[in-house]
């Protein structure tokens, strides 16, 4: 654990360092969002920000990921793998949404099959966590036991300083130290001290999970699905901004003579989801998906790993148009605190 | 403000339970409040108890006309809440007949503008804690104070160029009316992009549109998306591959924009569904716009009698494209 300062104004030349040493991923302003982009120069790098409007599990598990190239030329076909994956720095990323991917490891790292792709750019990736300054009035990971300023998994931990504009950042793994070994002329000694950052609030929605998901095994046919579902517009965006969905779908593009075979973030929330060859669809309507997505996420996700796969990070509150949300669907099925 | 909204449920919650109980009505679609109380969300009413939910403030901003799309096949007879945009919505949806009339009760209620929660904190500048609202002026309660400011300012992008703030169409009107409105400012965005040098132009949607994840929540709010099958999800032809490419994001938003042509009601919801702020109300200005220069003005769901334009065919139309 070796802990270094960085000044306000060495933050421009750090970007550009680590730009030089791979993809450097962070949270930016465009317009009035808040999204993880490969930084180039002139972007507005938001570390005062609450969780970004999309979650940076792309970094990991990209929107859209190619498995292989095929071209033709008379009878002879090549084949080559998708890109070459460069080292990436992930900086910025919340603790909520560390922990995210944490429940995706244990996904597509932690058994068999791994995923290949995401192994390898879970390792050539180095995680700098953020602590929190200005959690949204969404966020309510203090529900799920995060630390909104500590994230023991990323290898280095950085905490901002609004005020003077300072960044802190202490290596949590050989990684984190090594990502400090590369950045030491830009860095001050950190001297023991530590920011004094105002307490982290976070929302109390009252929720009592104990026990909860239990709770849910002989619920499937519960009528609070009925009431539930009913504002559901059918989008998908509580997916793709949610940092625990995993879910791709397998596609090729091209023709004859060239073309690819990709995966792209695929949501329950859509009909062909389970759209069957023959018409058949197991899940119909939106009430089955509604079901679908909240039990995998209150009831399938634990009964595997052992916790809820939420992270309180506030997205589906913040970006549902009719705030159908997890935690209206936690309370609809009595996962409330009595009053 | 907050003494005349409580007035004004109290009518609105007298009108409608007396058709719900009454049995002329089966199902009414309201608002209730959400988890804060900058939110109201969509309320389905079936009894007295449902009813006793029901919310109508400055943040009843979702649309609520798009849900009788599934709702009347499980419902006789239901009751919706419209305002001015949501009235023009269900006209749309009369004219693609996809709604029946005579199976509809509508309860207008003539509307005030809804606000911006963003707007809302970032004029407070500290940590907001509620609003007033009095004389056209909204009061923000913050840790370190009060701060008054111009209603007209906090309102959501969709609501700050609204013509018809009273239903164009409904059954009781709840509320008094209160008037047309002029929005001089309506196509100023649009003129600005048409401005611009058209690669330019490109690079602009090309930036807003790299935003997109295709989660089609600016469809599923849409009043004009009422197809049972979008293009996007047909296997056969595949019209829309699932690449997150500019050149699909593209295509989904043109064609969709197209496909509203003289239809839109303008009545931003695609906008306001966007999780990543995509100026989507511009795209369908910029056809509104022209199908007003191509073919005198039209605005989309205030008369069922008449066709949209693109819909229709006049010897005399403008041959604008064929002349170039």
């Amino acid at each position: 654990m070796v802990k270094k300062m960085l000044t306000a104004d060495k933050l421009p030349a750090l970007w550009s360092h680590l730009a030089g040493q791979g993809k450097l991923f962070l949270p930016v302003r465009e317009g009035p969002t808040v999204l993880f982009k490969e930084w180039s120069e002139g972007f507005e790098v938001a570390l005062d920000a609450p969780t970004s409007a999309v979650s940076p599990k792309d970094l990991f598990f990209p929107r859209e990921e190619t498995y292989m190239r095929y071209r033709c030329s008379g009878q002879a076909m090549e084949l080559s793998a998708g890109e070459e994956l460069e080292s990436a720095i992930a900086f910025g990323v919340h603790p909520c949404d560390l922990k995210a991917i944490e429940m995706l490891d244990r996904v597509y790292l932690n058994q068999e099959p791994v995923d290949e792709l995401y192994r390898e750019r879970r390792a050539k990736t180095t995680v700098v966590a953020l602590a929190c300054i200005a959690p949204d009035p969404f966020c309510f990971c203090g529900d799920f036991g995060i630390d909104p300023v500590s994230a023991p998994g990323a290898d280095l931990m950085a905490s901002f300083d609004p005020r003077s504009g300072n960044l802190m950042l202490e290596s949590q793994t050989p990684k984190g130290e090594d990502f400090l070994k590369g950045a030491a002329s830009l860095l001050a000694e950190a001297n023991g001290q530590s920011f004094e950052l105002a307490a982290v609030k976070t929302a109390d929605f009252g929720l009592d999970l104990e026990g909860f998901s239990e709770s849910l095994k002989d619920r499937f046919e519960d009528p609070a699905w009925d009431k539930l579902y009913k504002s559901c517009l059918g989008c998908g965006v509580c997916t793709y901004v949610c940092p625990t969905c995993y879910c791709f779908d397998v596609e090729d593009y091209g023709h004859e003579m060239a073309g690819e075979r990709f995966r792209c973030w695929d949501s329950c929330m859509y009909g062909h989801f389970t759209q069957m060859a023959g018409g058949h669809n197991p899940r119909p309507g939106r009430k089955e998906r509604v079901r679908q997505r909240f039990l995998h996420k209150l009831q399938y996700y634990p009964e595997t790993y052992g916790e809820i796969a939420c992270v309180g990070c506030g997205r589906c509150l913040r970006s549902c148009p009719v705030n159908l949300d997890i935690v209206q669907a936690i309370k609809a099925l009595g996962g409330e605190k009595d009053v | 403000m907050a003494e005349r909204y409580l007035e004004e449920l109290n009518k609105i919650r007298d009108a409608v339970k007396q058709d719900l109980l009454g049995g002329r009505i089966d199902l009414l679609l309201g608002w209730e409040k959400g988890h804060y109380w900058w939110q109201s969300r969509p309320l389905f009413a079936t009894g007295e108890e449902d009813l006793e939910k029901l919310a109508w403030d400055s943040f009843c901003a979702v649309n609520l006309s798009r849900y009788l799309l599934d709702e009347l096949r499980d419902y006789q007879k239901i009751g919706v809440l419209v305002k001015g945009c949501d009235s023009r919505a269900f006209n749309r949806l009369l004219q693609d007949n996809m709604v029946a009339r005579e199976r509809v009760v509508l309860y207008g209620l003539p509307c005030p503008g809804m606000l911006d929660y963003e707007l809302l904190v970032a004029a407070a500048g500290s940590e907001l804690e509620g609003i007033a609202e009095q004389n056209g002026k909204v009061v923000l309660k913050t840790a370190s104070g009060e701060k008054t400011i111009e209603r007209d300012q906090l309102l959501l992008y969709k609501c700050r160029d609204c013509l018809h703030p009273d239903p164009v169409v409904y059954d009781q009107l709840l509320l008094a009316p209160r008037g047309e409105k002029e929005a001089p400012e309506r196509f100023k965005s649009v003129t600005e992009l048409e401005e611009m040098p058209p690669d330019e132009r490109y690079a602009y949607w090309e930036k807003e549109l790299s935003r997109c994840l295709r989660c089609y929540a600016c469809r599923q709010a849409c009043p004009y998306c009422s197809c049972r099958e979008c293009f996007v999800e047909q296997e056969q032809p595949r019209w829309q591959g699932r690449a997150y490419q500019a050149s699909e994001n593209f295509l989904f938003h043109l064609v969709r924009a197209y496909h509203g042509a003289g239809r839109c009601i303008d009545c931003g919801e695609c906008q306001r569904a966007c999780p990543v702020a995509i100026p989507l109300q511009e795209l369908n200005r910029k056809l509104i716009k022209d199908i007003n220069e191509l073919y005198g003005q039209f605005e989309a769901g205030l008369n069922t009698e008449l066709e949209p334009p693109l819909l229709t065919y006049k010897p005399d139309d403008p041959a604008a494209f064929s002349e170039k």
